[in-house]
C-alpha cells in the first residue's frame, strides 16, 4: 500500500511544472486566505439580520426583474417596456376583471409596470454604478499611485463635479441631451465617477504605505503590477460598500429625474415615470362598480417597489460596512 | 495655523473650483446646439438674432467666448429664461426668496430634530428608542422625496384635510393683494414685521408639509452623524471624569457631551444643504411652491437650457459657499482642524 501511494506521488511529480498552462496549486494557495475571508464574511452576514433583510428585499426586486416575462407576460408584440393600457379611467386593484394592482392614468396596467419597471431600475443602477466605479477605479488608482501632476489634474476634475448636488448636476448634463434612458444613464455616470475616484485614491494612498507593497517593490515588481495586483485588491472593501449603497442612491436619483421629466416618456415601465403619470389622477375620484375611489394605487405601488429596492441596498451596504472592515469586527 | 490664515487659504482654494464649475457650465451651454438660443425670445427677427450673435461674440473662438461669457456672468447677464419670460438673473431674484425660506425652515427642522434624536439614541443605545430612530433614518435615506411629498399630500390634504395643497399663502390673500410684502421676501418675517399674526399663521400652515418633506432626508443624515459622534464622545475620558466628580447625568450629557458631539455634525449640515437644494426641485413641483426648484423643473419640460444651467450655476455657487462657511465654522469650533 505504502509503496503504491509513493509511486503515485512520484508520477505526479515527474510532470514538469512549466508544462502546465495554469498552475492551479499556486492559484489555490493564493486564493485560500481570500476564500476563507469571504466565507467568514458570509457567516457574519447570516448573523446580521438587518443585512439579511436587505438581501431579501434586493433579491425580491432582482427576481422580479429577471422573471418579468413570466410574471407579467407581454400581451402584444412590440416594446415590452411600454405598459399595456386600455385608455379608460383608473380602476382599483384586487377587483374582478381588473389587473391585479389596478390601472392608472390612460388605463395603464400597474402590475405590469411595477414588474417590468424592476428591470429598468436594476439595469440602470447596475450599469451606472459599475461603469462609474470602473472609471473611478482606474482614474483614482492612477491618481493615488502616481501622484504629482496626474493626481492634481484628476482631483481638480473631481472637485468640480463634487461641488454640485447629484440631482442638480445630472439635471445640468441631461438638459443638453435629448430625453432618453441612455442619455440619463450617461449623465448619471458623469455624476457618479468622481466619488469613486476620490475613494480609491484615498485607499491607494493609505494602502501603498504598507510593508507588503514595499516588499513587492523591493523584489522588483513593475509599478502597474503592484498597482493592480497588490494595491487595488486590498482597497476593494470600501468600494464594495459604496457600490451597494450607490445602487440605491442611483435608483433614487434616476427615478427623480424620470419623475421631473428627463429620461423616459409617458407609459414606459419606470417607477418614477409611473408615479408622475399616476399623479394626474391623484386626489381626484373615480367610480368603479358604483363605488367611488381615490386612485392611490397608481402612486403607491411603484413607490413601494422603489422603496424596497433602495432600502434593501441601504441595509446591505450598512451591513457590509461592518462586516468587510476587519477592524470594526474585532472591536 | 491661525484661524485667519486658515480662512484665507480655504478662500483661495474656492477660486479654482468656482472657475472649474464656470468652465463646465460654459461648456454645456456651447454643447446645447446653438448658444444663441439662450439669449433670444420668440418674437425676435433673424436680423435681431444675428445682432444678438454679434453682441455676445458668438462668432469668436471659444476661449474668447468663455471670457465674454464669464464677464456677462459677473455682470449679471445669465441669458434669457423662456420659462419665466424674463432674464435669468431677474427670474432668480424673483424666485429665490421662496426657495430660501423653505430651505432654511427645512434645515432648521433637520438640525433640531436630527440632533435631538441622534443624541437620545446614542444615550439609549440598543434600546427600543435607538431601534426606532434607526428605522426613521433608514427610511429617510431610502424614500424618494417626491413620493413622500405625494403621500403626505394624500394623507394630510386628501384624507384629513389638515394642510393646504399648494402655494405659500392662501389664494384669498393673493387675490386681494394682501400677501406679505416686505423687503426680506421671507413671508414669515414679513408677515410678522407687519404685525399680521393671522397672515403669519397662514404662511406657517402652508410651510409645514413642504418643509417636512424636504427636511426628512436631512433629519436622517444629521441623526446618524450625531448618534455616531455622540457615542464616540461618550466613550472619552473627560466624560468619565465629569461623571466621577459627581455631576448629574443631564449636565454631563447637555453641557459636556452633546456640545462636543455636535461639532462633526456641522459638516453634514453643509452637505445636506446641497441635497436640500436638489430636493427643492422635487418638493416645489409637488407643492406648487413658487420658487427656483419649480421654475427649473418647468424649464425642463420646455427644454429651456438657459434657465436650467443658470439654476445649476447658482446652486453650485451656493453649495461651494455653504461648504466653505461650514469648514471655517468647523475650524473655529474644533481647533485641532487648523493644526492639520
Amino acid at each position: 500500500m505504502a509503496v503504491k501511494s509513493e509511486s503515485k506521488v512520484a508520477t505526479t511529480l515527474e510532470v514538469p511544472k512549466h508544462s502546465q498552462l495554469i498552475n492551479f496549486d499556486e492559484i489555490k494557495a493564493e486564493l485560500r486566505p481570500r476564500m476563507r475571508e469571504w466565507k467568514n464574511s458570509l457567516g457574519l452576514i447570516r448573523e446580521n439580520w438587518t443585512a439579511l433583510l436587505g438581501i431579501f428585499m434586493v433579491l425580491f426586486i432582482l427576481l422580479m426583474a429577471l422573471f418579468a416575462p413570466v410574471l407579467a407576460p407581454q400581451q402584444s408584440n412590440g416594446d415590452p417596456m411600454q405598459i399595456p393600457r386600455d385608455l379608460e379611467l383608473p380602476k382599483p386593484p384586487f377587483q374582478e376583471g381588473v389587473p391585479l394592482l389596478g390601472t392608472g392614468g390612460n388605463g395603464i396596467d400597474i402590475y405590469y409596470g411595477v414588474v417590468w419597471g424592476a428591470r429598468t431600475t436594476v439595469v440602470t443602477s447596475l450599469y451606472v454604478v459599475l461603469t462609474a466605479a470602473l472609471i473611478g477605479l482606474v482614474l483614482g488608482g492612477l491618481a493615488g499611485y502616481y501622484g504629482g501632476k496626474v493626481d492634481e489634474v484628476i482631483m481638480r476634475f473631481t472637485d468640480i463635479f463634487l461641488s454640485m448636488p447629484a440631482l442638480i448636476l445630472a439635471m445640468a448634463i441631461a438638459s443638453i441631451l435629448t430625453k432618453s434612458l441612455e442619455n440619463m444613464m450617461f449623465a448619471l455616470i458623469i455624476v457618479w465617477w468622481p466619488s469613486y475616484a476620490r475613494l480609491i485614491r484615498g485607499q491607494v494612498l493609505s494602502v501603498r504605505e504598507n510593508t507588503y507593497v514595499e516588499a513587492a517593490r523591493a523584489i522588483g515588481s513593475k509599478r502597474n503590477r503592484i498597482l493592480f495586483k497588490h494595491i487595488i485588491p486590498n482597497s476593494i472593501s470600501p468600494l464594495i460598500v459604496s457600490i451597494t449603497l450607490d445602487l440605491g442612491a442611483v435608483a433614487l436619483v434616476s427615478a427623480s429625474l424620470s419623475y421631473i421629466g428627463f429620461g423616459v416618456g409617458p407609459g414606459y415601465a419606470e417607477w418614477g415615470r409611473m408615479i408622475s403619470d399616476g399623479q394626474r389622477w391623484f386626489l381626484s375620484s373615480v367610480s368603479f362598480n358604483g363605488v367611488s375611489y381615490t386612485p392611490w394605487w397608481a402612486l403607491v405601488f411603484p413607490g413601494v417597489a422603489l422603496l424596497i429596492f433602495t432600502m434593501g441596498c441601504s441595509l446591505i451596504g450598512d451591513g457590509l460596512r461592518d462586516i468587510l472592515d476587519p477592524r470594526s469586527r474585532r472591536g | 495655523m491661525r484661524l485667519s490664515r486658515y480662512i484665507l487659504r480655504r478662500l483661495l482654494l474656492v477660486i479654482p473650483v468656482l472657475l472649474g464649475v464656470s468652465i463646465f457650465i460654459f461648456a454645456l451651454t456651447r454643447l446645447t446646439g446653438d448658444p444663441v438660443s439662450a439669449y433670444v425670445n420668440e418674437k425676435m427677427t433673424s436680423a435681431q438674432i444675428e445682432q444678438v450673435r454679434e453682441q455676445y461674440h458668438l462668432n469668436d473662438p471659444l476661449p474668447q467666448q468663455f471670457l465674454y461669457w464669464l464677464e456677462g456672468i459677473v455682470q449679471g447677464d445669465w441669458g434669457w429664461s423662456r420659462t419665466a419670460a424674463m432674464p435669468v438673473t431677474d427670474a432668480i431674484q424673483y424666485y429665490f426668496p421662496a426657495t430660501f425660506e423653505l430651505a432654511v425652515v427645512a434645515i432648521l427642522i433637520g438640525v433640531v430634530v436630527g440632533i435631538f434624536l441622534g443624541t437620545r439614541s446614542a444615550i439609549k443605545k440598543n434600546k427600543p428608542f435607538d431601534h426606532a430612530t434607526r428605522i426613521i433614518s433608514l427610511i429617510g435615506v431610502s424614500i424618494p422625496v417626491f413620493w413622500l411629498g405625494l403621500l403626505l399630500l394624500q394623507i394630510f390634504y386628501g384624507e384629513l384635510n389638515m394642510f393646504p395643497i399648494k402655494g405659500r399663502v392662501s389664494e384669498s390673500y393673493i387675490i386681494s393683494g394682501t400677501m406679505p410684502n416686505g423687503p426680506s421676501g421671507f413671508y414669515l418675517i414679513d408677515s410678522l414685521a407687519a404685525g399680521n399674526l393671522v397672515l403669519f399663521g397662514d404662511v406657517l400652515w402652508h410651510l409645514v408639509l413642504p418643509a417636512v418633506t424636504l427636511a426628512f432626508g436631512s433629519i436622517a443624515v444629521i441623526l446618524r452623524m450625531q448618534r455616531n459622534s455622540m457615542l464616540e464622545v461618550l466613550s472619552l475620558d473627560y466624560i468619565k471624569t465629569a461623571r466621577a466628580k459627581g455631576l448629574d447625568e443631564s449636565t454631563v450629557i447637555n453641557k459636556h457631551a452633546r456640545r462636543n458631539a455636535m461639532i462633526p455634525t456641522t459638516t453634514v449640515v453643509g452637505l445636506s444643504f446641497g441635497s436640500l437644494l436638489g430636493g427643492a426641485v422635487l418638493t416645489e413641483s409637488i407643492f406648487s411652491w413658487p420658487g427656483l426648484g419649480r421654475w427649473s423643473a418647468s424649464s425642463i419640460t420646455r427644454m429651456d437650457s438657459a434657465s436650467i444651467l443658470g439654476f445649476c450655476l447658482l446652486v453650485a455657487f451656493i453649495y461651494v459657499m455653504v461648504n466653505l462657511i461650514v469648514d471655517v465654522l468647523y475650524a473655529y469650533l474644533d481647533p485641532r482642524v487648523r493644526l492639520g
